[in-house]
């Protein structure tokens, strides 16, 4: 599944590991989802919505 | 401190002990059970000690991914484990098959199932590293 994460992470001049530290998981964490290597589980989808303040559907996109 | 590290850390804590305990249940055993002794009950209990080491690490591992609070981390783990149990599963099968049919084929102690799951655990880490690049290994 693609997602926008880099692209709203560099929007708001956050590293890797500011974003981790929002969403309290691990740094590889937030690279595997932003490299497409891992897709997220719903609990913590919804945690990235919250923390980018955007709805799931506007961070991860079909395909 | 994250609460993956915090995980990780408690892991190593219960992993380091349990590893002395496993190595010095061995060396006990091979010092002082004789070749060909019978199956007494002392010998019986000294046997049991590895054995519940193993299960001490089982323990261990089980306790890191209720712990590991990180799902991918987690993910990551549990993966390994898959991998050294079909390893292990796959490597005594095959070899087992040749032990029954090939006569010239030396026999393989039951004892090194467990250290060959844990040859398996690195194996499932060169997987991870090939499949996600992730470097963390328990």
């Amino acid at each position: 599944m693609r997602n926008r994460l880099k692209e709203l992470r560099a929007e708001r001049g956050w590293s890797q590991q500011d974003l981790a530290e929002r969403l309290e998981v691990s740094r590889q964490s937030v690279n595997a989802i932003e490299t497409g290597k891992y897709d997220p589980s719903l609990p913590l989808a919804f945690r990235i919505a919250e923390v980018f303040a955007m709805r799931i559907e506007e961070i991860f996109l079909k395909g | 401190m994250a609460a993956y590290n915090l995980a990780f850390r408690r892991y190593i804590r219960r992993f380091v002990p349990l590893t002395i305990a496993y190595g010095a249940s061995v060396a006990l055993a091979t010092a002082v059970i004789p070749d060909g002794a019978p199956a007494s009950p002392g010998i019986i209990a000294i046997a049991v000690l590895p054995g519940l080491a193993v299960v001490g690490w089982l323990w261990a591992m089980a306790r890191l991914l209720v712990e590991l609070d990180d799902e991918y981390l987690r993910m990551l783990e549990v993966r390994k484990f898959l991998v050294a149990t079909g390893t292990t599963l796959a490597l005594t099968s095959i070899w087992g098959i040749l032990e029954l049919f090939t006569p010239a084929m030396p026999k393989l102690p039951v004892f090194f199932v467990f250290p060959l799951w844990c040859l398996g655990l690195a194996v499932g880490a060169v997987f991870n590293r090939l499949r996600f690049g992730a470097a963390r290994c328990a």
